[in-house]
Formats: C-alpha cells, structure tokens, sequence
C-alpha cells in the first residue's frame, strides 16, 4: 500500500469509527475520563499527549496545586545566573486553549482506588477511568538527623525548584568573603543524578566571579556519582583549588546536620559552613503513598505501560516510579508519559497501542559554554525498563564541542517545555 | 478515450512522484499512526517554538529526514543522541517519522 493510500484509508477508518463511536462520545458525561495528578515532566506531557491525540474523545483533568510551574531542570542554570527566573516559569492556560484539558489548581488529597475517585484538597471529588500520578518526590526531612521542614530556610535542600532555588540564590550572592559553601548531595536513588554536581559548578561560577577566596565542600553520602570524571575534571579546570568532595568513605558517615551552628557533623569531622545546600534522601510524592500503589519508598510499574503492578487502573510516571534503568530525571517523566499516553487511550478508545520506546538524555553545565551529557535509550523488559544502549560526553572532546552540547541543552529546554505546556 | 485515460495516468503519476511518494523506497512502509506515536521520543527537543541548539524539522522533506536519520543510524552525522536515537529505529520506523514530521505545518 503506498503511503497516500493508507494516509486516506487511515483517515476514512477514523472517520468511520467516529461516526460508530458517536452515540457513546456525544455527551460529555459519556466520555472516558482520565485525571493526571502533578503538572511536572510526567503529568503535563500526558495530560496534553492524551488530550491532544485522542482529539476529544477523552475528558482530561489536570490536578496540579501551582498556577506557575517552575521547572526543576534549568533551575541550577537559575542558581548560577545563566538564567532568569521567570524564564523557568510556565503556565499551563495553553493546555486548556489548546487541547481542552480541565485544569484544576488543587492538591490531590487521597484516592479512593476501588471507587475510582480522587479528593481535592477543596474536598470536591473526581472521578476517573484511568488515574495518571505524576507526583515527583517528597522528601524525607527525617532522613538527616537535625534536618526539618523548619531547617530548610536555613539549609535550603532547593530540589524542588521555585522559592527554595531563590533562597539558596541569595544566600549564595551574600556570603561573606572567603566563606565555605556545603553541600550535601542525598543518597541513591534520587531525583536528577547529576543535579547535586551541576550545582557545585553553578556556585562555583558564582564564587569565582564574586567571592574567589571562598569554599566548596562537598559531604556526599555516597562514593561516586553521575558523570563524576567530567564534573571533577571540569572543577579543577575552572575552579581549581575551590572545590573540595569528600566521599562516604573517607568521611565516614553524615551524623547530623545543625541548622543554628550551620554545622554538619561526620564520623570524620564537624564541617562549619556560611551557606549549606542539604538534600535530603527521597521518596514518592505523597499521593501515590495514600493510592497504595507503592512497594517502600517508590511505584514498581509495568515497563510496557508504565500502569502501576498494584492497580491497572493507576499509572505513575517519572521520579515516583521504579523505573528501573531509567534515572529520575525530567526527560525520563516526559518520554513515560508518552508510552503511558498511547496505552491508555488505546485502553480508553481502542486507538493502536505501539510498542513502549523510552529514551532519556541529561544535559548539565560545569562552566560558562561548558556542557556535558550523559544519555540512553531503554527498553520494556519483562519486569524492568532495560538500557539498550548509552553514551556519555567524553572528557578529551575539545571547547567547540562542549559549547554545542550547552547549546543543545537549550534547545532541549525549549523542545521540552513547549512538549508539556503548549 | 484512450487518450484521456492516457493523460489520467500523467497527471495522477506526476502528482505522486512529485509528492515523492511512489518512487522512494527509503519511504516504503511508512505508517502514518506509528509515526505520531514515534515523533513523542524527537518531539522532546525538536518543535516549532525554537531552532536554537536543535532544528525544528516539522513540515521537512521525508526523504531529507529519512536521509538524515539514515546517515546517523550508521554514524556518518555526528551527534550522539540523534545516533543513539536513530541506532534503535528500523527502515519503516523511519519511513513513518519520515511522513509524519512531513505532514507537519512548519
């Protein structure tokens, strides 16, 4: 069949099951309903995917408590003044204008699975057919003996973007001349392996301009991490002397942190910091928790459909998954959503259903027209997302290289923000 | 009457070879769903809004983009997340994003 022939059969079979398909779809009410839960990566890309795709034919809801959502990638470039903060913000009005998509400024207090209902914080109900939870991390504030809620102006864990990546901002800029700036990266697995180590780089470009004589200790609960190789050779040729990481190993073990003394107690040593960035381990967002769709900390998922192996009726997507392979990682979230997308509308509206194709890329920055990347494609398995193939940047590949790998970071920002909120 | 079924045939076969779809086999079994489904995975960096860093490829050629992707699969385009993408298509994977991204308004 040549290709101007299947477009047109293609178009008159739709065009046929429409007009079969009417009676059940006229009505509003009688539309298949999906509700996506979190407006990030995973859950703005399948609200709009499903919306979009099935052109109507499924009533979509948005539950996401911020009118702006700042992005979390990006937000280290923020930190290191590379870029505004509103250039991180985005609306999500499109997804309503463009594709119908019901968004509802709310937060998703619990699921009721059996009934197939989700409760707003407002204490209104909705319904769904299918429940997409996208609902990135929280974090376990008890995981670091001293840390709190309270704690987190004084050490601002930033991991979540917005306010807290300002607060770090300001204390970063105001920092007294030669002071130490801590940071304690949290424990595997996490959200964005290579953020912890991206933002050493962003402060250390801010600190090489306005504070040279100033300290980077870097207390890490682990031995090794993402992309380390390029991130320590980049740190030595940008920042040498500046940036001192101390793995689990060597300093023992972290005790306690002190958000008064600003002090952070090790087997090893008591660290004295002026500015400390504490991340803290994490876990997945607290709606799939009370969805009872977890195993421990995380969502273990189907890998050919991204539904979750507790409920067939629930997908979750991105950081709260057990994705397996795949890193906790915006582009991660926003290639499940697509293969969680066309598996429920072909659940919900009997469109084809391909076959899970997932691929995940991180970008990071180390310097001024300096970026890295690490990169994968992946596969379903039978029971785990499997890495078909890799790469990473390579630390020999030469100044005109990295400042296009940077530029292709920008162009991912911008590819990836219009995928989720245009 | 000849004649008119004659030129019937010109006209019908120039249109198809000039929308490059009769004579190409880089673009046989291309299928237009999987396509849309595919493009989810380029959609991430390619779109319309920029062509900073990445090019915005919609409304493109399909044989240009089947070309392309070709020439990346077998490592002779540098980049490596566009060989690592094009490493895990087979021929009518390309033939469909081909015409898919060609449908496309640019």
């Amino acid at each position: 069949m040549n290709n101007l022939s299947r477009r047109s059969f293609v178009s008159f079979t739709l065009a046929s099951t429409s007009l079969l398909a009417m009676p059940a779809i006229s009505t509003g009410s009688a539309r298949p309903k999906v509700v996506v839960v979190g407006g990030g990566a995973g859950g703005a890309t399948a609200a709009r995917y499903i919306a979009k795709d099935s052109k109507g034919a499924i009533d979509v809801t948005l539950i996401e408590a911020s009118k702006h959502y700042y992005t979390c990638f990006y937000s280290n470039l923020y930190l290191g003044g590379f870029r505004d903060y509103d250039s991180i913000g985005h609306s999500y009005d499109n997804l309503s204008a463009n594709h119908g998509v019901n968004v509802v400024h709310d937060w998703a207090i619990s699921v009721d699975s059996s009934a197939r209902k989700v409760r707003l914080g407002s204490g209104a109900t909705v319904s769904y057919d299918r429940l997409v939870l996208s609902p990135g991390i929280d974090i376990k504030y008890d995981s670091i003996d001293g840390y709190s809620v309270e704690a987190q102006t004084k050490m601002p864990h930033a991991w979540k973007s917005g306010t807290q990546v300002k607060v770090l901002r300001d204390q970063v800029l105001n920092m007294p001349k030669g002071g130490t700036f801590a940071m304690v990266p949290p424990p595997n697995p996490y959200r964005c392996p290579p953020g912890p180590y991206e933002r050493i780089s962003m402060v250390a470009h801010i600190l090489k301009e306005k504070n040279p004589t100033a300290k980077i200790v870097v207390i890490d609960p682990k031995n090794k991490f993402s992309k380390q190789g390029l991130f320590m050779a980049g740190w030595e040729k940008y920042y040498p002397g500046m940036v001192e990481w101390i793995d689990n190993d060597t300093h023992g073990g972290i005790k306690n942190v002190n958000p008064e003394t600003m002090e952070i107690e090790t087997d090893l040593d008591t660290f004295k910091a002026d500015v400390a960035c504490v991340v803290p381990a994490q876990r997945a967002g607290a709606i799939a928790m009370n969805a009872g769709v977890t195993d421990g900390d995380w969502s273990p998922i189907v890998p050919a459909s991204m539904q979750t192996k507790a409920d067939g009726n629930i997908y979750v997507l991105g950081d709260a998954s057990v994705a397996s392979a795949m890193p906790k990682s915006g582009f991660s979230a926003n290639s499940q959503a697509k293969v969680a997308a066309n598996h429920i509308r072909g659940e919900l509206t009997d469109s084809r259903v391909f076959p899970a194709k997932f691929s995940n890329t991180c970008w990071s920055l180390v310097a001024t027209d300096d970026g890295i990347k690490v990169g994968a494609n992946y596969r379903a398995g039978e029971e785990k997302i499997e890495v078909v193939d890799k790469f990473v940047s390579k630390t020999d590949e030469g100044n005109a290289k990295r400042k296009k790998t940077y530029e292709e970071s920008i162009g991912w920002y911008n590819g990836i923000t219009t995928d989720m909120f245009s | 009457m000849v004649k008119i079924v004659f030129k019937f045939f010109i006209v019908i076969s120039c249109f198809l070879i000039f929308r490059g779809l009769v004579a190409e086999p880089l673009l046989d079994g291309a299928d237009f769903d999987y396509g849309e489904y595919l493009s989810g995975q380029c959609l991430t960096c390619h779109q319309n809004s920029s062509d900073e860093g990445i090019p915005a490829i919609n409304g493109a050629d399909a044989v240009y983009i089947a070309k392309k992707l070709i020439l990346y699969k077998n490592k002779e385009l540098e980049n490596e997340v566009m060989q690592l993408v094009a490493s895990a298509l087979d021929k009518e994977q390309i033939a469909s994003l081909a015409i898919y991204f060609n449908s496309l308004e640019k």
